[in-house]
Order: C-alpha cells, then sequence, then structure tokens
C-alpha cells in the first residue's frame, strides 16, 4: 500500500479511508467542499482515476483547479475547470433522480442508529433549539444516490439514539420499507459512516461497526456514541494514510488546510504504536466556522 | 369518483399556488415589445422590489449572485420578504440582519446568531425544504404548474413543516411526495452579459436562474457586460434568458463582488472573511453599516472601499476563461 505516515491528524486519516472506498467508473454525488470533495479529489488522484463525481451546481466531473479558494467550491471557474458538462440544480437532481448517482457522499452534524442524518437545528426544534444550516443538497444526495457514505466526527453529541431533526433520510424508523413508503425511490440505502476512528456499516437497517483504526480501541469508540451499534463478526482493524496520500493531500488538495483542520488531534506512529500528540486546542469559535473553509 | 389518497401533508405555510393566476399576470405584465429596460440598480429595486414580496435570488452572496442588488434591498429597507433561501451562504443572514426578512424557505443559508435570534424570537419564520426541493418548486413554477412530484424530501422532518403532501400516486399507485410550485414575486439574476432588452447569458454552472427568470413575476438582471442585440443573434444557443421573461437590466460591472464571477474576476477572499466572519459572530449590523448603509451605491462603493488595487488582484487571478464567452 505505502509506507505508512509517521505524523497525520484525525481529518487526513478519514479522508484517506473514505478515498479508498472509491472505484472507477462510478459515479459520486459529493457535497460541495470540505472532506467529502477532498476524499474523491485524492482517490482520482491516486487510486481510482476514473471514478466520476459531481455537485449540486450542475458540475459533471471537472478537473479542478487547486487550491481552491475559501467557500468557493462550487459555481466558480477553478471547481468547475474542465468538466464534462456544466449544469444546474435541476440537472443534478433530475440525473440522480433516474439513478445515474451510484453513490453520494456527505458530512454531517448528527447521525442515528438507522443512518437518519440532522443538518438543521439541535435541541427541540419547536422549543428551544440550535439551530444550522439545513440540509441544503444532502437530503437529495442521502434520497437519490444508490447508496450513501456520511462522514462524521466520533463523539457521543453526534450519535444519537434519534436525531433531533431528519433534514435528509437514513432508514427513517428502521423498519422494512420505510423509505419506500415515504416515496423514495426503491433500493435507495444509507451504506457506510466513516469517522476517524471506525466505519460502520449497517445490519438489517440498524448501524454496526466493521472496524476500528489503529490509535484507538473498540471501548473508546463506543464510549463516544449514545447508543450501542451493532458488532461485526470480525472488526477489522484499518490502515493509517500512507506518505504518497498525505503528499498528495496536503501539497495539492488542501494546501491552506482548509479541509483537513488544522486543530485536529494529530497522531503519531513510532516504531509500530501509534500516540496522540497534545496540541493546543482550537478556539470554540474557530470550530464553528464551516468545514468547507 | 375514486378519491385521490393524501397519506401526509406537512403544516408550513406556503405560497399561494395559482398558475392561472400566473398566467394572467405574465399577459398582462411582461412587456412583448423590444424596449430598453436598462436602469440603475436604485430604480429597478424601487420599482420592481416591494415590501411583502416573496424574493429569490439565483446563486448566492458569494458565488455569481446579485450581491449588488441583494445590498440594494437592504439599503433601501425592503421589509416583509419571504426568501427562497436556497445555496446560500450569507445572503440571508444579511437579509435577515438588516430585518427585511418575515419568512425563510430554507434549503441552505449559513446560520449564525443574527439569523438565529431572529427565529427564536419569532421574528423570522422558517419553512423546511432542500436545495434541490426549493430549485423544483421553481421549475414548476417555471413550467406553469401547479406541483411536481419529487423522489427525494418524504419521511424527513422538513417534510412536516412545508407545503409538502405525500399522495398514493394514481399512475404506480405508489406514494409519492407533492410540492408545490414557487411562482416567486421577484428575481434577482446577475449575468455576465445581456442587452438593454433583456436578453441574458450566463456561463458556467449555477442553480435555477433560467427557471427563476420563467418562474417570477418580476425579473431583475444585473450584469456585468451590456452587448448589441446583433452580438446575441450571432450565438442564440447562448441566450439563457430571453428579453420578454425580464422587467429591469442593470448594468453592474462587478455586480457579484464579494463573490466570484467566472471567467471575470475571483472572489475578495478577504471580503468573504470578513462577511462569513460578520456572519457567524453576530457582527452582521457592523458589516451592514461599512459597506451598504455607508455608501449610496455599489459604484461608491467599489470606488471608497473596494478599489482598484484589490480589483486589479482579483481580476488578476480569473484565469480561466473557456467557456466564460470572455
Amino acid at each position: 500500500m505505502g509506507t505508512p505516515a509517521a505524523y497525520f491528524n484525525e481529518r487526513e486519516h478519514q479522508i484517506c479511508l473514505v478515498a479508498r472506498m472509491i472505484e472507477n467508473a462510478r459515479t459520486y454525488w459529493v457535497a460541495g467542499g470540505g472532506s467529502p470533495m477532498a476524499a474523491i479529489l485524492l482517490a482520482k488522484k491516486l487510486s481510482a482515476p476514473e471514478a466520476v463525481y459531481v455537485t449540486e451546481d450542475g458540475v459533471v466531473n471537472p478537473e479542478p483547479m487547486l487550491p481552491l479558494d475559501p467557500l468557493m467550491t462550487m459555481v466558480s471557474s477553478r471547481a468547475s475547470y474542465r468538466a464534462l458538462q456544466w449544469g444546474t440544480m435541476n440537472s443534478i437532481g433530475f440525473q440522480a433522480q433516474i439513478g445515474l448517482m451510484d453513490v453520494g457522499i456527505l458530512n454531517t452534524l448528527q447521525v442515528d442508529p438507522y443512518g437518519n442524518i440532522n443538518s438543521t437545528a439541535t435541541g427541540d426544534y419547536d422549543g428551544e433549539h440550535r439551530r444550522f444550516g439545513g440540509p441544503g443538497g444532502a437530503d437529495s444526495i442521502a434520497s437519490l444516490c444508490w447508496k450513501t457514505i456520511l462522514m462524521t466526527d466520533q463523539q457521543k453529541r453526534k450519535f444519537v439514539p434519534r436525531v433531533d431533526f431528519i433534514s435528509s433520510p437514513g432508514y427513517l424508523d428502521g423498519t422494512e420499507g420505510a423509505r419506500e413508503r415515504a416515496g423514495l425511490p426503491r433500493g435507495t440505502d444509507p451504506w457506510r459512516v466513516v469517522t476517524p476512528w471506525a466505519p460502520f456499516d449497517y445490519e438489517d437497517r440498524y448501524m454496526r461497526l466493521a472496524g476500528v483504526s489503529p490509535f484507538v480501541t473498540v471501548e473508546q469508540v463506543l464510549a463516544e456514541m449514545s447508543f450501542e451499534p451493532k458488532m461485526a463478526k470480525e472488526i477489522e482493524t484499518l490502515e493509517t494514510p500512507t506518505e504518497e496520500e498525505l503528499a498528495v493531500l496536503r501539497s495539492e488538495l488542501d494546501q491552506r488546510g482548509q479541509i483537513t483542520d488544522v486543530g485536529k488531534p494529530i497522531i503519531r506512529l513510532d516504531d509500530g504504536t501509534y500516540q496522540f500528540v497534545e496540541e493546543e486546542q482550537a478556539e470554540a469559535k474557530e470550530k464553528e466556522t464551516p468545514s468547507s473553509w | 369518483m375514486p378519491q385521490l389518497k393524501i397519506l401526509a401533508e406537512g403544516k408550513g405555510e406556503y405560497l399561494k399556488v395559482d398558475p392561472d393566476g400566473y398566467r394572467e399576470y405574465v399577459r398582462d405584465h411582461k412587456q412583448r415589445a423590444m424596449v430598453s429596460k436598462l436602469m440603475s440598480e436604485k430604480e429597478a429595486v424601487e420599482k420592481f422590489v416591494a415590501n411583502g414580496d416573496y424574493l429569490v435570488y439565483e446563486c448566492n452572496y458569494l458565488q455569481r449572485g446579485p450581491s449588488s442588488l441583494i445590498r440594494e434591498v437592504i439599503r433601501q429597507k425592503k421589509e416583509d420578504l419571504w426568501l427562497g433561501a436556497k445555496f446560500t451562504w450569507v445572503a440571508a443572514a444579511l437579509l435577515v440582519g438588516a430585518g427585511c426578512v418575515s419568512k425563510l424557505d430554507v434549503g441552505f443559508f449559513l446560520f449564525g446568531p443574527v439569523v438565529e435570534e431572529a427565529i427564536r424570537e419569532g421574528r423570522v419564520k422558517a419553512y423546511e425544504y432542500s436545495n434541490v426541493v426549493m430549485s423544483n418548486r421553481i421549475m414548476a413554477g417555471a413550467m406553469g404548474l401547479p406541483f411536481i412530484p419529487v423522489r427525494s424530501f418524504g419521511g424527513t422532518d422538513g417534510f412536516q413543516y412545508s407545503g409538502a403532501k405525500l399522495i398514493e400516486d394514481p399512475y404506480t399507485g405508489q406514494p409519492i411526495t407533492l410540492v408545490p410550485a414557487l411562482n416567486p414575486d421577484v428575481a434577482l439574476i446577475h449575468a455576465h452579459q445581456a442587452d438593454i432588452y433583456g436578453n441574458a447569458r450566463i456561463f458556467g454552472t449555477g442553480i435555477s436562474h433560467v427557471e427563476s427568470a420563467y418562474a417570477s413575476k418580476k425579473v431583475i438582471i444585473s450584469t456585468e457586460e451590456i452587448v448589441d442585440t446583433e452580438e446575441i443573434k450571432r450565438d442564440p444557443a447562448r441566450t439563457s434568458i430571453p428579453y420578454y421573461a425580464v422587467d429591469a437590466v442593470v448594468h453592474t460591472p462587478f455586480g457579484a463582488y464579494p463573490g466570484e464571477m467566472q471567467g471575470r474576476y475571483a472572489s475578495d477572499v478577504g471580503h468573504v472573511i470578513e462577511v462569513v466572519g460578520a456572519t457567524m459572530r453576530g457582527w452582521i449590523p457592523q458589516y451592514l453599516d461599512k459597506y451598504i448603509y455607508g455608501v449610496a451605491s455599489h459604484t461608491e462603493m467599489m470606488d471608497k472601499l473596494v478599489g482598484y488595487q484589490r480589483i486589479r488582484e482579483i481580476t488578476g487571478r480569473a484565469t480561466i476563461k473557456e467557456g466564460y464567452s470572455v
């Protein structure tokens, strides 16, 4: 696979995990910006050059001129450079609605065991709550792509028994056929959730722990969840980023460190063992800035 | 007579759906004659944006949007607007912060304390959709239809707070979500090129600029460049919007500033960080004072607050020209 990198941060590791799931000659509808976009671009540079991606502004398979300016991840000349088509939100929505999009890649604020996604509000929507930006393109991605990969952080407050607000659908109440009963297309599924610590899949429409990163234990992962996931028979131990992956990520895709969150915990690989490196906590205010900037 | 079965419906208020009323409006108000619609941003907004209007803007304040027109709406202190807040970074927050807004149909916007407080205190009411569903609603409006079936949005909590309905599809017998068509009162759209009649060219990717132009009662186009109608006729396939859908044409070089206008200028990174920071930290009033209330017009803002050096910098960074007819 390449030489394991000696230093990397959690976000870089997560992006590499998702990049390795991406396949040639598959179509990906990628949330516009942030780690989902970094994952597809990394895959296209290294492991799956023929993977095809679209974003919600109607761009089909661009060769973006990197790095992008802050927030200019869509409707921008650099992000849409050398595309096969320039369409609109309606054109991409309809392409996905007829079944052209294989996999969606998304970020989220909150997820539950059924893969439901919240990006609208935490707390009681009808009462005291904290407001967020709404689903954006995520509802369509999670409804219309055949499968969805969700990226989030391994935190108790993010893995909740029931999301406070379903902005974008997973398996809804988890019963068989719930998505179809709600009018969503047949045969579409939440598929994977990937955090820096662990990947999850689903068994009978309920989230299942499938692996663990080598710098944490299964117990640590479970301690950062507010519900108990199902457990795969064998919990795979994941590979960490290689020097080659990080070289591309850092020097070509994210020169300004906008995507890979400079404040994320850094992990050091030393003589076969992984350790978290203490570093300054980013200011709380800093953390509120959108992930794509 | 078999009954149509409604399986579920949202309780959100939605803009009244009236396709025949819209047709009659178009019959009576959209000028068929080729007459010049060229006017200043001040005149266009005075004339075509009324208090209480449902307003859409295409793209947003940071990405090929009608930023100068949005600033003018704020400068004129329009009130009680209902925003189609799809694919929005800061535009909705600036309009809410300026007190222009009473309702939001949400696709996506950049939140922050000012909007949050307005929603919490009930000064602004939010209804929930998604970016694509809002674009689909506008498309239905542009098609002259009362609603459009969508294969997304069903099962979400947003559905509960929207104007959507889940019905049993009379053709397949399967459940299908319907959302109400949207015919906004006014659309603000920024173009690369237009003639004085409103034949407009928009290049690059986008959200729903063509659909918004057809769906909206009043359409204001701001344009980087005024071109001769002969130029339009040389390449008719590049006409995004035909003149008879348009009510006002405003010649506004750098109209998308501080956002990017593909092919012409990059975003002003410093200004983008300033306005996003203002939104996230509750400093919208200071931003409005500086860039909107503190100047009389877009031209004055560009002269006094942006200046030649930054204009050179943003135009110099727009190195990609392919596809943008420049």
